[in-house]
């Protein structure tokens, strides 16, 4: 197997047990990955509109920082998604309360908030899956990029992430001038390439093997 | 890069699917989702014959060594070990045909023969303790009923897993007790409520204690209780009425006490003709 996934990278616990403060490239995992989550996640449970929301995930992830939020995660208790997803619902739940208490002398109501049958909750699930996906889609470009793996780019990209009718093997075969059989390697390569760099993702995200297999699991349950 | 659901679902699933090339398998179809990992039925090309394959989440070399050292009749056996090319880890073991336990009892099979599974099911955890391995989430689902009758315990836990509601231990799977805790819960399930099984439910209920140091210390403690019941003996955990104890001992002695009968009803008729 390739060698290629940054494995060797700070899990969550080794990075806020060092310095005083969270190591950028720590945060900047964990808002890469969540940022998108927590913004519709709040947009849904608290009824807010884009610019309200974008605010208030850019207040919380500032906040986190401040309040040395990561520091007090404990991965004995929940999971580092579940962990964020209830500071995200306390925080906004507080900025929600003091908002309508600036403006109406008090009282907090939540918006109604499940939308099509899905609870705020399990669309922050669905969007951190996406998210994960997505990141591991844009690492497994970048690396095809930067090794000359074009074709094997447009393979996947053609087949992996059509969203309507997917072409057959035979066409793609035809349209890039190489074997079925070339395809069906192209395709069985990027999907684990991509498998390895979501892995990844996770991996810097999470608080070691245990919690990481947790993860792994709850993404393709 | 923004996905759409029908792109993000088609990408779990075909990351998700083990690439078997460069292997002895071919992919049937999946059989179901553990803690630990997703178990397909497959194809053994050079043996010809059909297997069970645990691909488990990330790397864990471990659990298949573990596995094979639990050689046991109600254990599923481990054939082989390998590494698909993605880094996932396998292992090959034998496809067992036949139900599983909750289906089993859902037919209704005769009560000797439910507790003959459960015996079977305790010798294999007593096995694994002896070998200081835990369950870990042991419930109906992951006990399989063959076709023949055998019993296989299946799914055994490395690592920490939360478990199921209602086969949970309260304190987590800690030591043997808590395997303890979820053979007594399966005892319920399979006893229900039926006429005659109140010492059962008393040998369930002990085992469920809340606290571990009222339970059953051991699978064994367990396993010798149930076969009481099975002998017609009392049982430790349930105090019995005077008449339970006198219906007990003429169940027990059913045939002793249809010959006594028989004797004294002869005895009768003998007395009653030569009296006349």
């Amino acid at each position: 197997m390739e060698r290629l996934f940054p494995s060797t990278q700070l899990s969550l616990l080794e990075a806020v047990s060092g310095p005083r403060t969270l190591p950028n490239e720590a945060l900047e995992r964990v808002a890469a990955l969540y940022w998108k989550p927590v913004y519709r996640f709040v947009r849904l449970k608290f009824g807010h509109d884009h610019i309200q929301a974008e605010d208030l995930t850019q207040g919380f992830f500032a906040s986190a920082l401040e309040r040395d939020f990561f520091r007090r995660f404990d991965p004995k208790r929940a999971s580092f998604r579940t962990y964020l997803r209830m500071a995200v619902e306390n925080f906004a739940a507080n900025q929600h309360s003091a908002e309508r208490r600036a403006k109406r002398g008090g009282g907090m109501q939540l918006e109604n908030t499940d939308v099509g049958g899905e609870s705020p909750e399990d669309m922050f699930e669905r969007e951190w899956r996406r998210q994960i996906f997505a990141l591991g889609v844009d690492d497994l470009r970048a690396h095809c990029d930067s090794a000359g793996k074009t074709i094997q780019w447009q393979v996947f990209e053609a087949y992996d992430l059509a969203d309507g009718e997917r072409c057959s093997y035979a066409d793609l075969a035809r349209r890039h001038g190489i074997a079925e059989t070339t395809v069906t390697n192209y395709l069985a390569w990027a999907r684990r390439m991509l498998r390895g760099f979501v892995e990844a993702r996770l991996r810097g995200v999470t608080a070691g093997e245990a919690e990481l297999r947790r993860e792994l699991r709850a993404l393709w349950s | 890069m923004e996905l759409s659901d029908l792109a993000v679902n088609h990408l779990r699933q075909v990351t998700d699917l083990p690439d078997l090339s460069g292997t002895r398998y071919e992919l049937e179809h999946e059989i179901g989702r553990g803690g630990m990992g997703t178990v397909y039925a497959a194809r053994d090309v050079d043996l010809d014959r059909r297997v069970a394959l645990k691909v488990l989440d990330g790397k864990l070399f471990e659990e298949p060594r573990l596995m094979a050292r639990l050689e046991h009749p109600s254990i599923v056996p481990v054939y082989e070990r390998g590494v698909l090319p993605d880094g996932r880890v396998f292992y090959a073991m034998k496809l067992v045909s036949g139900m599983r336990f909750d289906r089993f009892i859902e037919n209704s099979p005769p009560l000797s023969e439910r507790l003959r599974v459960i015996q079977c099911i305790g010798e294999a955890l007593r096995f694994a303790h002896a070998q200081n391995l835990l369950h870990r989430d042991l419930k109906p689902q992951n006990v399989m009923v063959g076709e023949f009758g055998e019993v296989y315990v299946m799914d055994w836990g490395i690592e920490a897993v939360a478990g199921t509601p209602g086969f949970r231990a309260p304190e987590g799977a800690v030591d043997a007790r808590s395997d303890v805790y979820a053979l007594g819960a399966l005892l319920d399930f399979a006893v229900g409520r039926e006429e005659g099984t109140a010492p059962l439910s008393a040998v369930a209920a002990k085992a469920r204690f809340k606290d571990p140091e009222h339970r059953y210390q051991t699978t064994s403690d367990l396993l010798a209780d149930v076969a009481r019941f099975q002998d017609g003996l009392a049982v430790q955990a349930y105090p019995e009425s005077t008449w339970e104890v006198l219906w007990r001992h003429a169940r027990r002695n059913a045939v002793l006490l249809w010959l006594l009968g028989a004797y004294v009803a002869a005895r009768f008729l003998v007395f009653f003709l030569h009296g006349r």
